[in-house]
């Protein structure tokens, strides 16, 4: 079905809807139906492991994950309406979902596909530390680090602190779409003097409202992967259906993606289990995404590396990927920042973990748990890019080994968040090179995961 | 606890509001002054809910129905608070939101409840609040604290414009102000005016309480 088709659908039915309070559509719709769930498909996860392999719990998983989306919907906060759709419904556009889609253009273009655990195809590496704040000295320079990458495939820009007069930015104003413009052309910029021009642009990312990217999205290109963030949980605005319908009626594609939030109303990790499966049907079937992305966040480390959200990303993409086309995307938050071992070592657990599981795409590594003023660097994409290689041929159990050992390597540094070097100490920031001390601990740290078995 | 409260108590806990309701009814007309309903059965259990939830063994929604209970209990206990001339149990107003622009509520959200829970009369007015919203809702409540929660980069000037907005106003003289949220920290707090920064749930509620005394 054609997507300005289904988006007259979903604008139709978020105006006509079952009334509801926000309120009650978070207490009764998402916390207790979720609940409800997880005893019903007796979603019961216990263990140590990270990978998981009982196909009967991720089809229970998966399944789980539909009824609730059929039983919830999603909320439109504009509205006071929930969008709904049957399971039938939704079983059927769950069929639509593309297996493939190519992002970026010419040389620089690359195939996106839906992937399984154990798909030797490859995962998409977007390269960024998607939204950290960065001094607009070092806006173009950081990038840089990133796309001179080979391995990166696809870019998303931290957040430019200011304008290039100096204005601090501000959303909802002029501000905004000016910032929006600066990011689209600074990004072109910086992608074409590395002659890699086609390299397809994650964003807007400063466009917090929806005015920054309908004023650039002529600058946009259809082979651009157009982000939309969905209001956890499972709630949209019209400045997100704004995004939404913007993208659909250039033809482009659409990246919406949910964050929910561990301990939140989802609860613990059993229903997040049910609740992350809902929310990225949700955003392939309502938010017409060509690829479905998650961030999953800790409330109190505000990362997704830790043990259980790792176990919880890695049992929905696995789910997702055992029982659909649906292309997924994981935006994966550390601790560390650059110039910590303890970065290097999440990314290679965290990485093997998703690559392992059949996702389609990774976004990140997000450093330093994504909110440190310029704690972000092209080195730990780099590492990403290569552990996505490496990872594909490991066994499931070889895998299971690697993870752990890396885990172990970094699990006591959770709770102190080593947030490492800005971005400016370390590299230089004229030659775009890393600083002697960060390259050495890179290379350390590689030596060591190939000494463990990870084909580096 | 005294066993007499126990009972209470486990309606918090399990979010029951026609079983605490009627369990404050009973201990009422048993003769429990109101304030030692608060001070020796709500106040603990809620303290433990709050450890529970700062270490991730209960859940927000386990909070909210807890919230929900004692909202309810608070609407039946004030009235005869008033008329005994009692000692007010709330520890002050507080409004709440996340800045302009910022949809994030997450964090607001558990901030939100901790206050609630920990005995503030919270005024939350969601997300994305302009200055002025802010500043007459502080004004028609007569809030001793405002609270701003705030995410992102692009929204910040707003925090900063409600602080300077906020103490440029006579009628606010009196109203603290506390902020929090990732881009906050304690030196951005004491640069831009703010009379507190915490940086998690339980931190708000004990500077709140703090700024208010
Ligand atoms: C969840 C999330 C979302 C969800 C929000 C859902 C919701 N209902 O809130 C969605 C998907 C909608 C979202 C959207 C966007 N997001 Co967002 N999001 C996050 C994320 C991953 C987690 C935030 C969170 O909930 N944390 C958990 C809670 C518990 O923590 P917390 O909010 O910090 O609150 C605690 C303390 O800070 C404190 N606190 C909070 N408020 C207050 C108030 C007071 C008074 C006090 C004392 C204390 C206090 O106590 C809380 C409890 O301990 C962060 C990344 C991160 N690592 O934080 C990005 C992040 C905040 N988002 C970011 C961005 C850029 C965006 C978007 C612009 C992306 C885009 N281009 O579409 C949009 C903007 C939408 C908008 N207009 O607001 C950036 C901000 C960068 C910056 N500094 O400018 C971050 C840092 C991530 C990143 N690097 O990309 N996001």
């Amino acid at each position: 079905m054609n997507h300005r088709i289904r988006l007259f659908d979903v604008i139709e039915r978020s105006l006509s809807g079952e009334v509801m309070s926000e309120r009650d559509f978070d207490m009764k719709k998402i916390a207790i139906e979720t609940q409800k769930m997880v005893k019903k498909y007796d979603i019961n996860f216990k263990g140590d492991n990270f990978l998981m392999h009982d196909q009967g719990f991720l089809n229970r998983v998966w399944d789980a994950g539909i009824e609730l989306l059929a039983t919830t919907g999603v909320y439109s906060k504009d509205t006071g309406r929930v969008i709904s759709y049957t399971e039938a419904e939704i079983r059927d556009l769950i069929k639509l979902a593309p297996k493939e889609a190519i992002y970026g253009a010419d040389g620089d273009a690359v195939l996106e596909v839906s992937r399984t655990p154990d798909d030797t195809r490859l995962v998409t590496n977007m390269g960024g530390s998607v939204s950290v704040p960065m001094p607009n000295e070092y806006f173009v320079p950081c990038m840089m680090s990133y796309i001179q990458e080979p391995l990166v495939e696809m870019h998303c820009p931290t957040t430019n602190m200011e304008i290039s007069n100096g204005m601090e930015i501000r959303t909802k104003s002029p501000l905004e779409i000016i910032a929006a413009w600066e990011e689209v052309k600074l990004f072109r910029y910086a992608s074409s003097i590395l002659g890699r021009e086609g390299m397809a642009h994650h964003g807007i990312g400063i466009s917090v409202s929806d005015i920054g990217q309908l004023a650039t999205s002529f600058m946009m290109k259809k082979t651009d992967s157009h982000c939309i963030g969905i209001i956890s949980e499972l709630k949209v605005d019209n400045t997100i259906l704004n995004k939404i319908a913007q993208t659909v009626m250039l033809d482009a594609q659409a990246n919406p993606y949910a964050n929910p939030i561990y301990g939140g109303l989802g609860g613990g990790v059993n229903g997040q289990l049910v609740l992350m499966t809902a929310e990225m049907i949700a955003c392939s079937i309502i938010f017409l995404g060509t690829t479905v992305g998650t961030t999953p966040t800790h409330p109190n480390l505000f990362i997704s590396t830790n043990k259980e959200l790792m176990q919880i990303t890695s049992i929905v993409f696995a789910a997702i990927s055992t029982n659909s086309n649906i292309m997924t995307r994981l935006t994966q938050t550390m601790a560390g920042g650059p110039v910590t071992k303890t970065l290097l070592y999440e990314v290679i657990a965290s990485t093997i973990a998703a690559t392992k599981s059949g996702v389609s795409r990774l976004q990140g590594p997000r450093s330093a748990t994504g909110a440190v003023t310029g704690a972000c660097s092209g080195l730990e994409a780099r590492l990403q890019g290569e552990v996505i290689r490496a990872a594909v041929g490991l066994t499931q159990e070889k895998a299971e080994e690697i993870i752990q050992k890396a885990y172990s390597m970094y699990v006591d540094d959770l709770k102190t968040q080593p947030y490492g070097k800005p971005f400016w100490e370390a590299y230089d920031v004229h030659s775009i090179k890393p600083s002697d001390e960060w390259q050495k601990m890179y290379e350390d740290v590689k030596n060591e995961a190939i000494s463990w078995g990870l084909p580096l | 606890m005294d066993d007499k409260f126990l009972a209470l108590a486990d309606t918090v806990k399990e979010g029951d509001i026609d079983k605490g309701v009627a369990e404050v009814e009973k201990l009422l007309a048993g003769g429990v002054k109101p304030v030692a309903l608060f001070t020796e059965c709500i106040e603990p259990t809620l303290n433990i809910l709050g450890q529970q939830f700062s270490v991730l063994e209960i859940f927000l929604p386990e909070l909210m129905i807890a919230a929900d209970v004692v909202n309810a209990i608070q609407e039946v206990v004030e009235p005869i608070l008033r008329e005994s001339g009692e000692a007010n149990i709330s520890k002050g107003t507080a409004v709440i939101a996340t800045v302009y622009g910022d949809l994030h509520d997450i964090g607001k959200n558990m901030v939100s409840l901790m206050m609630q829970v920990n005995g503030f009369k919270v005024y939350d007015m969601g997300v994305d609040v302009s200055p002025q919203a802010l500043l007459a809702k502080s004004e028609e409540v007569d809030a001793d604290l405002l609270c701003l929660s705030g995410l992102m980069m692009p929204s910040m000037p707003f925090m900063r414009e409600t602080i300077e907005l906020a103490k440029a106003n006579p009628k606010l003289a009196d109203m603290k102000i506390m902020v929090g949220g990732g881009p906050v920290t304690d030196q951005w707090a004491s640069d831009n005016n703010a009379d507190g920064y915490a940086d998690d749930a339980m931190g708000a509620v004990k500077k709140g309480i703090e700024l208010v005394a």
